[in-house]
Order: structure tokens, then C-alpha cells, then sequence
């Protein structure tokens, strides 16, 4: 008890707190949708595409959001309208992968790839965090405003633009956020593991949730728990943070399995 | 009133024109009946109407109101979803973004009327065919189209609920809407009064 106090008087262990709490939230309301679109894979292609550009502005000493926002941006664009399928993102995510590697490998050390790739709650500074609170804000926002158009759309593309519903609207707003979480959560759950913080807890809330609304509120409690969780973890075994969240989130997802077959 | 206007209309997939030079003028009260045989290219004409595919060539007017039942719901079948929500988002369009009390009381309206108002907290997936064809028809009903497209709707209904639909379509009639609906029932053909045919045929180019 008295450790977990002595660690939150860190001011960078508050900001990844309260930055990784409002990015998995928002990360797995998305994740329903991409889910549920059979999307999975895409989180995968962009988060890769995001160590490619970390290794880049790193080698060159910029910030990173100067090359990770607009390539990962383009690269969510060109998935989502182009309905790339997942041989294309596979092919694309690896070579992001190792072109990532071999930049990363000339220019850096290894603790630091390492870090780009399974994450670190070290790596939130201000900006970061002010990033991700007005993102999750946007967010949250969007999907009160368009929770019914998101539901027919992620239900029926083709019968929301029977309606004369501009359904392209929809799939660029999805996939701007879903990279701009990509991007902000990146570094903290690391470009290899923030794939599964989108997706996993959406497929968890599946086992569970009978409508629409419930599946999106229950896989946002099962994120942040499993953040939160997988924090305290990373901090006492000293194990990257995103992967002290993955494993909390497989846990969670092999008893949500349980709880449905039983 | 004019509900649509198909000016020498053309579709194609890839090079292949299924609908060529296709004019049809539809006024509101009408009941259009398309028949003709498998892949004579009625699915076509209708998702072109609904603007599911794009012309190739020609001119397409149609009303603000278009509701869609389509041949086979191309969406998945274990989507967590229950009736009233599947229902209800037939009442959406192009810039409205909330549900009205209105919209709640016509899903409920048609969801009663086509037998299914029990079932609609029940989640889709435990649905059966036919009673998911009524859900997928009350939504198209919900949304008080001016033009309801209906490609091959009786498909998988038993003939009381084929007595019910019909028994709807005959009062949006008289309300005004126009419908076009894909048959392969002869026997359908003589329940509405104000109807035409349209016979597809099969030399698609
Ligand atoms: N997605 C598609 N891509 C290419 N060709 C298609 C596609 N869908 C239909 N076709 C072709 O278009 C033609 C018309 O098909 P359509 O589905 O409109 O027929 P239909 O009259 O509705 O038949 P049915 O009575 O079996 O429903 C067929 O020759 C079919 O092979
Ligand atoms: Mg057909």
C-alpha cells in the first residue's frame, strides 16, 4: 500500500494515469466498432506504421507527432476507404515493422526501441497529456452526438445510404480517431501492444453485453480496469506498462469466455 | 406527385450493362410490381433506385423518403442488437440525428402491426427467418417513405403475415407512398388496385 503511495506522488506516474485512463476508454468504445465492422486488424497496421515514424523523428531528434500524426492519419485513410483487406495491412505493417527496426537499430539504443514498442509510463510529458484529455473529450463527445448513425452504420453501411445517409463521412471520422489514439497511446502502451488495447476489450464486453450500448459502456469499465490494473503490475514486477495491460486484458478475456459458455 | 423518374437509365457491373436504357416514371399511390426471372436484373433496378449503385448512365429523380428492404440483409446476423433497435433506425435520415417520440410510437405502430411487437427487446440473433424479414419490413415502414422499395419481400413470410403486409401496403398507398416491389408470385399481382408490371428480361450485354 505504502509503495503504491509513494508512486503516485510522481508527477509523471499521475500524468500516465490519468493520460492511459482516458485513452483506454476511449480506445475500446472505438474498438466496438472496429470489432464489430471485422476492422480488427486495422489498430495493428497503424500502430506499426506509428513505431516506423517514432524511430524516424527519433533518429532525426523531433517530436514525434510532427511525422506519426499525418502518416499514421494517412495510413488509417487509405485502409478504411480503399477497404484494404488483411493481406494488404499484414504486408504494410510489416514492412513499417522492419523499416521501424532497422532505423531504430542504426540510431538507437535497445531499452529505447524497446520502449517505442511495449511501452512506458515514462514517456508521457504535458503536451502529451493535454492531448489525450482533449482527445477523449472529442471523443466522448462524437459518440453522444452520433451514437444512433454510429449503430446503423456499424450494423448496416449499405441500408444507412439507402437513407441518403453520407456514410464516407463516418468511416473518415472512425478512422481519423482511431488514429489519433493510435497515436497518442502509442507511447505509453507501446506501438506492438496498442492494437490490443483497442480490440481487446471490446471482444471481452461481447461475452457479456446483449445490445449495443451495453457492450460499449461494459468494454469501457473492462479497459480501465485492466489499465489500471496492468499499471500496478508493470510497476511491481518492473515489466513494460503495455504489457502488464494486455495481460490483465487476456485474463479478463478468458473469464468474460467463461462466464458466456457457462 | 411524382415519387421517381428513371430517364434511359443505365447499370452495369464492371463492363456488363444489366439495366439498359430503363425509363420509368412512378407517381404517388402507385404500386409497381417487377417480375421476371433469376438474375434478369430486378435486385439491380432496385439498388440502383435506392442508390446503392451508381448509373452509368442516365437521369434518376427521387423522393426525400426512400425506405429499402433489401432481397437478403447483408449484415451480420449475431450483431448485439434488439428489434426496437433495429427497427428504430429506420426512421433515420440525412441530417436528423436524434429519435422523436413520434418515431418511437410509429416503430411500436408497425412493430404491433407486423406481429413482432413482443419480440422487441428480443436480440436478432435468436430471431427466425421469417420474423426477421418483419423486422427488417416494419423498419422499412417506420421511416413513412414517399417511394418503399421491396425486393422480394414475401420470401420466407407465411400467408397470415403476407395477409398483414399487404394489408399495410394497401394503407400507405392510399397515404400517397409509391411502392415498387420484386415478386415471383403471380398471385400477388392482383391484390392492389392501382398497380403496374414490369417484366425484367434476361440479355444483359
Ligand atoms: N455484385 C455483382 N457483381 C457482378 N455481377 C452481379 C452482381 N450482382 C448481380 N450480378 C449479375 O447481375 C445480373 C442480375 O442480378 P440480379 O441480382 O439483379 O437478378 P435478379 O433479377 O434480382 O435475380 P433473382 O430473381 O435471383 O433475385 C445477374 O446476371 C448477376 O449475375
Ligand atoms: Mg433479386
Amino acid at each position: 500500500m505504502n509503495e503504491i503511495l509513494e508512486i503516485l506522488s510522481y508527477p509523471f506516474v499521475i500524468r500516465a494515469l490519468i493520460s492511459g485512463s482516458l485513452i483506454s476508454i476511449c480506445a475500446s468504445i472505438l474498438g466496438v466498432i472496429l470489432v464489430l465492422k471485422h476492422y480488427s486488424l486495422i489498430g495493428h497496421g497503424l500502430s506499426e506504421i506509428g513505431f516506423a515514424s517514432l524511430s524516424i523523428s527519433s533518429a532525426l531528434k523531433i517530436s514525434p507527432m510532427i511525422i506519426s500524426v499525418p502518416s499514421v492519419i494517412a495510413a488509417s485513410f487509405l485502409i478504411m476507404l480503399t477497404k484494404a483487406g488483411d493481406t494488404a495491412i499484414a504486408v504494410a505493417s510489416s514492412a513499417a515493422l522492419s523499416l521501424g527496426i532497422i532505423i531504430s537499430s542504426l540510431t538507437n539504443s535497445i531499452s529505447n526501441t524497446s520502449s517505442f514498442l511495449f511501452g512506458s509510463v515514462l514517456a508521457v510529458n504535458e503536451a502529451d497529456l493535454i492531448f489525450s484529455v482533449i482527445l477523449s473529450f472529442v471523443i466522448i463527445i462524437l459518440f453522444v452526438i452520433f451514437y444512433n448513425r454510429l449503430f446503423l452504420i456499424t450494423y448496416n453501411e449499405d441500408y444507412a445510404r439507402s437513407l441518403g445517409i453520407n456514410t464516407a463521412f463516418y468511416q473518415i471520422m472512425i478512422s481519423l480517431l482511431t488514429a489519433l489514439i493510435v497515436v497518442s497511446g502509442m507511447r505509453i502502451m507501446g506501438t506492438l501492444l496498442i492494437s490490443g488495447v483497442i480490440i481487446l476489450p471490446a471482444v471481452s464486453a461481447k461475452n457479456l453485453a446483449s445490445g449495443f450500448k451495453a457492450l460499449i459502456i461494459i468494454s469501457g469499465v473492462i479497459s480501465i480496469l485492466a489499465f489500471l490494473t496492468g499499471l500496478i503490475i508493470s510497476f511491481i514486477f518492473n515489466i513494460p506498462t503495455g504489457a502488464g495491460i494486455i495481460l490483465t486484458n487476456t485474463i479478463i478475456l478468458i473469464l468474460t469466455r467463461a462466464i458466456k459458455t457457462k | 406527385m411524382i415519387r421517381l423518374e428513371l430517364e434511359n437509365a443505365v447499370i452495369k457491373y464492371g463492363d456488363t450493362a444489366i439495366i439498359k436504357n430503363f425509363s420509368l416514371k412512378v407517381e404517388s399511390g402507385e404500386m409497381i410490381f417487377v417480375t421476371g426471372s433469376n438474375g434478369s436484373g430486378k435486385s439491380t433496378l432496385i439498388r440502383g433506385i435506392a442508390g446503392l449503385l451508381p448509373l452509368s448512365s442516365g437521369k434518376i429523380f427521387r423522393a426525400e423518403r426512400v425506405s429499402y428492404v433489401p432481397q437478403v440483409e447483408e449484415a451480420d446476423r449475431n450483431f448485439p442488437a434488439t428489434v426496437k433497435e433495429i427497427v428504430l433506425t429506420g426512421t433515420q435520415r440525412k441530417g436528423k440525428l436524434f429519435y422523436t417520440q413520434n418515431d418511437k410510437k410509429l416503430a411500436e405502430k408497425f412493430m404491433k402491426e407486423l406481429g413482432i411487437f413482443e419480440l422487441s427487446d428480443s436480440k436478432i440473433k435468436t430471431l427466425s427467418g421469417g420474423q426477421l424479414r418483419r423486422v427488417f419490413l416494419a423498419r422499412a415502414l417506420c421511416g413513412e417513405p414517399e417511394l418503399l422499395l421491396l425486393d422480394e419481400p414475401c420470401a420466407g413470410l407465411d400467408a397470415e403475415s403476407h395477409k398483414i403486409l399487404f394489408g399495410c401496403l394497401q394503407k400507405i398507398l392510399e397515404k400517397g407512398c409509391a411502392i415498387i416491389m420484386v415478386t415471383h408470385d403471380d398471385s400477388d399481382l392482383e391484390g392492389i388496385k392501382n398497380s403496374r408490371v414490369i417484366e425484367m428480361s434476361n440479355n444483359h450485354e
